[in-house]
């Protein structure tokens, strides 16, 4: 049994970071624009496909794919803020409609181009056992777990520290105010979009190379994404990584202590008990968002 | 969206509606399906010169409530019966609208019994769980096996199948442990685990579809379970698995009713074989077979329809039940309820890079590699 917990504990860690790193561009657009990009995960997807067409037709590694994709997703993000971006009034109820729109018309063409089969890496490099003592895991998701956590540092630094990071974070605590300061909200939010797409270019990449992707997984990465933000806080860039570690070990201990038909359902309950005690989530400050 | 063209049915043409998934989860089961459809068309026409089938497909968009409009439309449009439907859970509805209709509605794409089961007195199934079970029993029993671990989707088909294999297993004395994955579940290696260090079983049958199979043998491969055999049911003993998936399939078994490379020794085969490859330019896969046995049974019980003049008359299912003809899926005959009693499947093996088929004893086209496991 103890051999079953830790495998549990160890898989629902990397599992985590991989929630992780699709989750932070969503919580990042959603806390510093209240936005809410439900196109996200399609975000996700398209790079996760440019990777199995750079494999596919070069014969490259996946990892190799991520110039191209950086290129093409971050244009996607960018497309997508130009539409996000004209909304006036109630922007996280009207982003909601606008980028579930988007997400619709980025499966369809994901579909057109691709096709509907399922798609995964064939490198046998990524796949293959990565054993510490009693710990199994592919090396793709060693290798993307510790790119994860470059990037939650990498986008932390970044907000802390930059000059258009403090930017970001003065749009959304008080645009207005940002505005007298001489920061360009637009701009600024713009930014972000891209930060959004360049984290989404890593998912991609990191999915491709550890699941399998096929044209209607894009929906599913936004929720899982979206659950992983409001569980960590609106705001909170570490606690994202904590919230998504916490639902991949939920979810693991629950297959191997219960059944694995209640993974899903375990995420939902660890989700809503903790949004019931802490309706702010686990990290995120009372008026953070002025 | 529009098949070989859409329009009003001129006396000799004979209207009929394809509803299949085109878009959203099961586009590409849809898109094989149609693929079939579009062959049985072809052939159909070129061999019959007094009747011509005109086909109208609209896409359903894997969802019930379209399947049901899509359906009604189809019939608006003229259609006099409907080929497709893939998902028990959006077949059903469709076909309670056909039947509403009087529309014949024929499928392969449910394996849900309470589909014949429901009392519909139009629609027609070629396949059905009873006869993947038959082929999984055969080759557990051929291999003799005493312990096996079941993984299995939630989802409706897939856990009928899993559910009824598990009490014959049982029936029979084998060592059952069932493990049931909600279909969003990414990461199989806790279930593998579990399978390794608890289970201990002989073998796993994986019960599911590509991406469920991937990952479980992905994860299989990660956590090297001491196991025979990794035996899946359908979409996985394919050429489409074999060519997308070349390092993880060796060894793994499947449901199959061809080998691949498909050999076709009637003529029947033949001319699907020739149709599908002139029109898709690629190797003909059971998506294609079943579109087209159904298809074809129905554009065969619509001309004769047609020759006698019940075409409006119920005439389609009429001549539905008269159907007892070999097909590329075996012998078809439908019961009372529709369901073709018949149904065997097949069960394959790939073996270097080709699928090859070991039970029954009689179509088999090659050795077993037992035990066969991808690592």
């Amino acid at each position: 049994m103890t051999e079953l917990i830790l495998q549990a504990l160890y898989s629902g860690l990397l599992q985590g970071g991989s929630y992780a790193l699709i989750a932070l561009g969503l919580a990042l657009v959603f806390g510093s624009m209240n936005v809410i990009n439900l196109a996200h995960g399609e975000l996700v997807l398209l790079s996760a496909y440019i990777a199995y067409t750079v494999e596919s037709k070069l014969g490259w590694n996946p990892v190799f794919s991520i110039p191209v994709a950086l290129v093409v997703v971050c244009l996607a993000s960018v497309i997508v803020y130009s539409v996000v971006g004209r909304i006036k009034k109630n922007r996280e109820i009207n982003s909601l409609i606008l980028t579930y729109g988007i997400g619709v018309i980025l499966t369809n063409a994901i579909l057109l181009i691709w096709k509907a089969d399922v798609r995964s890496t064939g490198s046998s490099w990524l796949q293959e056992a990565f054993v510490v003592g009693p710990f199994y895991s592919m090396r793709s998701e060693v290798l993307f777990f510790a790119v994860s956590i470059v990037m939650i540092v990498g986008l932390w630094w970044w907000l802390s520290r930059s000059w258009y990071g403090r930017a970001v974070r003065a749009v959304s605590s008080n645009r207005d105010a940002a505005k007298l300061m001489g920061i360009d909200p637009r701009y600024t939010e713009l930014v972000s979009f891209v930060v959004a797409g360049i984290l989404a270019t890593f998912a991609g990449v990191a999915l491709f190379s550890y699941g399998v992707i096929s044209p209607e997984v894009g929906n599913t990465l936004t929720v899982k994404a979206f659950i992983i933000t409001v569980l960590a806080g609106i705001g909170s860039i570490p606690g994202v990584l904590i919230a998504a570690v916490l639902l991949g070990i939920a979810e693991a201990l629950t297959v191997t202590l219960a059944s694995s038909a209640l993974q899903e359902l375990s995420s939902m309950a660890l989700f809503l008990l903790v949004l019931f005690i802490m309706p702010n989530g686990l990290f995120g400050a009372k008026g953070r968002r002025g | 969206m529009g098949g070989f063209g859409a329009g009003v049915a001129h006396a000799d043409e004979l209207l009929v509606g394809v509803e299949v998934p085109l878009t959203g989860t099961l586009a590409r089961v849809g898109s094989g399906m149609q693929e079939g459809i579009m062959v049985a068309a072809d052939v159909f026409n070129k061999a019959n010169t007094k009747h011509k089938i005109k086909l109208i497909t609209i896409d359903d968009e894997s969802a019930p409530a379209k399947a049901i409009a899509a359906v009604e439309k189809l019939a608006s449009q003229g259609a006099l019966a409907i080929t497709g439907g893939y998902g028990s859970n959006n077949i059903a509805p469709a076909a309670d609208a056909a039947s509403n209709l009087g529309l014949v509605y024929v499928t392969s794409g449910g394996v849900d019994d309470s589909l014949v089961n429901s009392g519909r007195k139009t629609f027609f199934r070629i396949n059905n769980t009873a006869g993947y079970q038959k082929a999984l029993l055969g080759l557990l029993s051929d291999m003799n096996a005493k312990s096996v671990s079941i993984i299995y989707s939630t989802k409706e088909a897939p856990a009928g199948l899993a559910k009824d294999l598990q009490a014959s297993l049982k029936a029979k004395g084998v060592v059952v442990v069932a493990h049931p994955f909600d279909p969003a579940i990414t990461d199989f290696k806790p279930i593998i685990n579990k399978v390794k260090l608890q289970d201990k079983s002989e073998i796993v049958t994986m019960v599911g579809y590509e991406n469920d199979y991937v990952g479980i043998l992905r994860a299989a491969r990660v956590l090297k379970p001491n196991v025979k055999a990794m035996i899946g049911v359908w979409s996985l003993a394919t050429p489409k698995m074999a060519a997308d998936f070349p390092d993880l399939m060796p060894n793994v078994y499947g449901t199959a009713v061809l080998p691949f490379p498909a050999t076709f020794k009637t003529a029947d085969g033949k001319a699907f074989d020739a149709a599908y490859r002139a029109i898709y330019k690629k190797e003909p896969d059971y998506l294609g077979q079943f579109g087209y046995v159904q298809s074809m049974l129905l554009f065969e019980a619509m001309a004769r329809a047609a020759d006698k003049g019940t075409l409006k008359k119920n005439g389609i299912a009429e001549e539905m039940r008269k159907t007892d003809r070999e097909t590329l899926i075996g012998q078809v005959k439908f019961g009372s309820n529709g369901d073709n009693q018949n149904f065997s499947q097949h069960m394959g093996q790939h073996q270097g890079g080709k699928v090859v088929i070991v039970w029954p004893q009689e179509a088999t086209t090659g050795k077993i590699n037992f035990p066969g496991v991808p690592w």
